[in-house]
């Protein structure tokens, strides 16, 4: 246990965390304006924003005796006796000095810059800034540049805080940022010829504290401040990294990284970066279908609805044999809902587990504590990332629950040659996920291997085109629930969009076609709760009380919630509204 | 001052004084072999001790506390020799290394034997061509001769010396920007701690010391700590080599206890001020340490009582003369463009506010200089300087420190430059002085009345309005 003053007050700190002085200030509700200062990366200590003044306490005495100069936050550890002090005139006028400095070559150009609202130059002028200037003089411009494809670099914003180079050198240890030229005319370049183009660079844009680093995909599209930011986890691969969709008039305008240190840290990789597009995608189904005279036809959602609903009942009566494939870009919770209802009808339906994209090998980026770092990295926690060939969110959680309904995994393959042989009654195909997976003759064969074809997708594929019953269902941004990555860790994503015309979420054409009492909307959560009850692989989540929690839920074996792993934001992105992160 | 005996520059009129023949038969390579057949290493670092020798490469900190910092279980050692020498009119690394360059050897050698470090690095300034090739040839000589190499004077030590030469910053000469460029980085300074004694090159415990605070450690060896107590005054003693350039008759390197003053200098060993005018001021120790008047040039250049004058300290005791026909003007703006130039850029204030002054003095010598310019540098001179902690390393300090001196010595001189140097054409711009006067951007160029309640005027940042009103 350690004490420490802050500004006067004693506070103590649990045992066995190692801090630094912002992250204690911050935790007590005191600020300290930082820019340079990342968690994940090294201490630089070149802004010189988060100088205050520090001193210690004699245990016997109980004397105080200060530093005489000023010393960085970022790199005083917050020890037993340590004695801080923020908000000294010293230490204001010093922050107004830096915040003078900073804006002497800043072109102040807020009005257009795609930084503004969330910008830690902003945030720290208003708070620490003054409203007149002494520079009378040309100002240094540094040029604006593009780093790849993707990010775009205007230099003439840039603070030179070099978070985005340290991340190149220690989180993927790719190096092809760096720092050229000397004093005023430093600046932050590539190699030529040599782009920033490795899988996360586009974390570099997060991480900028100003408009320096843009994204060229989000430039100019959306005001910040007018993006409602959502929690979701990206279902671009089966790490399942946690994010935040920015929604604004319907349309998702981008994703970026929410920190989740038991999975993806503060980042998320490009691909899933750039996996938004597919939620905004104009060809995704309009409407239900049914199959009038050889033709897909358009039908109101209740007729659609209930022409499946009868026609499966119906065939489930006579007798006939009925299979689902459960695809893994659904949730847990639209997987059970699925699996009951299909092994309701019949007890002798088969289930399959829907196609699994698995493109090329699983890329790990792991940091390490020490190399390619600098200075004192007893603070740094390095986790490592991964970025996973088996591009959907599921197959863990829809395995498990296939499992508990049928005893094994009956992979699409299987349930392929079986349907080529001896057709079934009725087929029931559920897709969803990035792109369209049932498309091409292998797929419109399993037409033939069902004398009723109900497909539930967000895509109009070539199988669909052939179905008795299309069913328009939710992508990724419309609905809720919850997802089990590859290490087994359940976590709870929100729905960024509402569903689109035409078209229902999974669980609730789920919850009518199994004539749950009172049909549609149903909460994610009554059925996750319901699983859990049912299902053993989910008993974890029995214990769950009150909100989900933040990083997820392991399912196998249970974790002791790490001290010190409280949410972490830049100031900056703190949710609208709050300038500061402390409470 | 008859009594004097030059130690250091004891080989430099020699002929052939580079090769080890010459200064063997000088008695040269005695003390190493003393230091390393008699006396253990702490006894060297306590001898040290003992000498009080203080680093001569500027901040003055005392060489064997220094060595005492390294871990005590440390496995590996590495010595940085900084020859980094930047500091403006400063030469007389270079005269060490050109002339005698085995004492420099010595010197490493009896050091490394002191700190346990058996790889030196000579890191060059990159300007030093000539030096780093005597340099390279003396080492290559004293190999073959058994003086570096393995089990050297049949001690067991072992001693490896590497040449590296800078690529051209003066950021170089600070003690972790030399490890970060040594490890082929870019040369920026480290946050300390961890220090270098305890985690420097290459992430191993470092000593770094200045090429004359080493040329010193044989002379010690080889006389004694008493010997050396004997040279200069209260804290500050020994031998120190004195450059002296700028406006003065002769331009030269001598050797000369420490505490002598700049008058002597220039009287005795410079032929005196050139074209018979006399010293308006000087700058005692590299740029960087500020300005000295003409009435404090009597001051004893050592390391303490130089800062009385408001001088940061004795720095690489380069002493540049300024005579009376110079505006202390045109040397101030020199001095900026220099740390404009040389900073780093990676500290918020040093990076900014070097560049400021430039820029600011460059208008003012154009003719654009306004009064009030005067009480701005000196505030940013204020920040940038006068609170340590500022910045990651001292550049900042030593570039706020000439205009301090400037604006308490030689502030009347400076208004009356800006007032007989006015071209209306260089001012600032209209638009510039009413962001400057704090004018509301919707009232300025307007047949508007200006608000009645006026906003704050140039206050320095310290007494931010909004911040702290009132004060």
């Amino acid at each position: 246990m350690a004490t420490i003053i802050i500004n006067g007050t004693e506070y103590t700190l649990p045992e066995g965390e190692r801090l630094n002085a912002i992250q204690a200030a911050q935790r007590f509700g005191v600020e300290i304006p930082y820019y340079c200062w990342h968690p994940a990366l090294s201490v630089v200590a070149n802004c010189r924003m988060c100088e205050i003044q520090v001193g210690s306490k004699d245990p016997k005495t109980g004397e105080i005796k200060m530093i005489p100069k000023m010393v960085p936050g970022c790199q005083t550890p917050a020890k037993d006796g340590t004695v801080i002090v923020t908000d000294s005139p010293e230490v204001r006028s010093h922050q107004a000095m830096i915040m003078e400095y900073l804006l002497i070559n800043h072109p102040l150009d807020c009005p257009v810059c795609d930084q503004a609202g969330q910008c830690g130059l902003q945030d720290y002028s208003y708070r620490h800034g003054q409203a007149i200037h002494r520079f009378v003089e040309e100002r240094t411009v540094n040029p604006r540049k593009d780093v790849s494809d993707q990010i775009q670099l205007n230099m003439d914003r840039c603070i030179m805080c070099t978070r985005c180079v340290r991340f190149c050198r220690e989180i993927t240890r790719t190096n092809e940022l760096q720092v050229e030229r000397r004093g005023n005319h430093a600046e932050i370049t590539i190699f030529p010829d040599r782009p920033l183009d490795n899988p996360m660079a586009g974390n570099v844009v997060d991480l900028c504290p100003v408009g320096a680093l843009l994204d060229k995909d989000f430039l100019h599209k959306q005001r910040y401040w007018f993006n409602d930011q959502h929690s979701s986890v990206c279902t671009r691969c089966s790490t399942g990294c946690n994010i935040v969709a920015e929604e604004n008039r319907g349309q998702i305008w981008r994703l970026r990284a929410r920190y989740n240190p038991k999975v993806n840290d503060y980042w998320i990789c490009d691909e899933g970066r750039s996996s938004y597009k597919s939620a905004n995608d104009a060809n995704l189904l309009p409407a239900m279908y049914l199959r009038e005279g050889g033709q897909p036809r358009e039908a109101p959602v209740d007729r659609a609805l209930d022409t499946a609903r009868t026609r499966l009942k119906e065939i489930a009566r006579q007798g006939g044999t009925i299979a689902a494939v459960i695809s893994p870009f659904l949730t847990v919770e639209e997987a059970y809902l699925l699996a009951s209802y299909i092994k309701g009808l019949s007890g002798e339906a088969v289930l399959a587990l829907g196609p699994v994209p698995v493109v090329g090998e699983d890329q790990t980026f792991a940091p390490d504590q020490r190399q390619g770092r600098t200075g004192d990295t007893s603070f740094v926690v390095p986790r490592p990332f991964t970025i996973r060939a088996e591009k959907c969110p599921n197959r863990n959680g829809v395995e498990r629950i296939l499992k508990h309904f049928q005893g094994e995994v009956i992979p699409i393959d299987r349930l392929r040659e079986r349907a080529a042989s001896t057709p079934f009654d009725a087929l029931y195909i559920t897709g969803g996920g990035h792109e369209p997976a049932y498309e091409g003759q292998e797929w419109t064969k399993l037409r033939d291997g069902a004398k009723f074809l109900v497909v539930q997708d967000v895509w109009p594929t070539d199988l669909a085109g052939t179905a008795d019953v299309i069913l328009s269902s939710a992508t990724f941004a419309e609905k809720a629930g919850c997802y089990v990555n590859a290490t087994g860790r359940l976590q709870y994503a929100s729905a960024a969009l509402p569903p689109r015309d035409g078209s229902l979420p999974d669980l609730d054409i789920l919850a009518i076609l199994a004539e749950r009492p009172g049909g549609g909307p149903i909460s994610s959560r009554d059925v996750l709760s319901e699983l859990a009850g049912q299902v053993p692989a989910f008993a974890a989540v029995r214990s769950l009380d009150g909100p989900f929690p933040e990083f997820g839920l392991p399912l196998d074996g249970s974790e002791e919630p790490t001290p010190g792993m409280f949410r972490y934001v830049d100031p900056w992105h703190a949710p609208r509204g709050r300038v500061s992160l402390a409470t | 001052m008859a009594a004097f005996e030059p130690v250091l520059t004891r080989n430099f009129a020699v002929e052939n004084s580079q090769s080890l023949k010459v200064y063997e038969g000088r008695g040269g390579y005695q003390a190493a072999k003393k230091a390393l057949t008699t006396m253990s290493p702490d006894e060297l670092v306590q001898l040290v001790k003992d000498s009080e020798l203080r680093g001569r490469g500027g901040a003055g900190f005392p060489t064997g506390l220094k060595w005492s910092f390294l871990p005590k279980d440390r496995a590996e050692t590495f010595m940085c020799v900084n020859g980094d020498e930047s500091e403006p009119a400063t030469f007389n690394n270079r005269y060490l290394l050109e002339r005698d360059p085995h004492q420099m050897i010595e010197g490493i050698i009896i050091s490394c034997f002191a700190t346990r470090a058996s790889t030196a690095y000579l890191y060059n300034r990159f300007e030093y061509i000539a030096a780093t090739r005597v340099m390279e040839r003396a080492i290559a000589e004293a190999r073959a001769a058994g003086y570096l190499g393995k089990n050297i004077f049949g001690s067991g030590f072992d001693l490896e010396i590497y040449v590296h030469r800078g690529a051209g910053a003066y950021i170089c000469g600070e003690e972790t920007g030399l490890i970060e460029s040594l490890e082929g980085k870019r040369g920026w300074p480290r946050i300390k701690p961890p220090f270098p004694a305890v985690e420097g090159a290459f992430r191993k415990p470092t000593v770094v010391n200045n090429i004359e605070t080493l040329c010193c450690v044989p002379h010690i060896v080889e006389r004694g700590a008493d010997w050396f107590k004997s040279i200069g005054t209260p804290k500050s003693y020994g031998p120190k080599l004195y450059t002296i350039s700028g406006h003065v008759n002769k331009q030269v390197c001598v050797e000369l206890p420490l505490g002598v003053t700049t008058r002597q200098l220039i009287e005795e060993h410079a032929g005196g001020v050139w074209k018979g005018r006399k010293a308006k001021a000087a700058v005692p120790g590299g740029i960087s340490m500020g300005l000295l008047s003409a009435d404090e040039l009597d001051v004893p250049l050592d390391f303490e009582e130089i800062r009385k004058t408001g001088c940061l300290g004795l720095g690489t005791a380069a002493v540049t003369v300024i005579d009376d026909q110079t505006p202390i003007m045109d040397v101030l703006y020199n001095t900026c463009r220099f740390f404009a130039h040389e900073s780093c850029g990676q500290c918020t204030p040093c990076r900014e506010g070097t560049t400021w002054f430039y820029k600011t003095m460059k208008r003012i010598k154009a003719g654009g200089g306004r009064l009030e310019d005067l009480d701005v540098m000196e505030q940013l001179a204020k920040n940038l300087g006068i609170t340590p902690g500022t910045t990651i390393c001292g550049l900042a300090d030593g570039a706020a420190w000439p205009i301090k001196n400037a604006m308490t010595k030689f502030r009347p001189e400076l208004e009356e430059y800006i007032r007989s140097h006015q071209q209306a054409d260089k001012k600032p711009t209209a638009l510039q002085e009413a962001i400057f006067r704090g004018v509301s951007p919707s009232l300025f160029d307007s047949s508007l009345p200006e608000p009645s309640e006026p906003l704050p005027g140039p206050t320095a940042p310290g007494h931010n309005p909004r911040v702290s009103p009132g004060t």
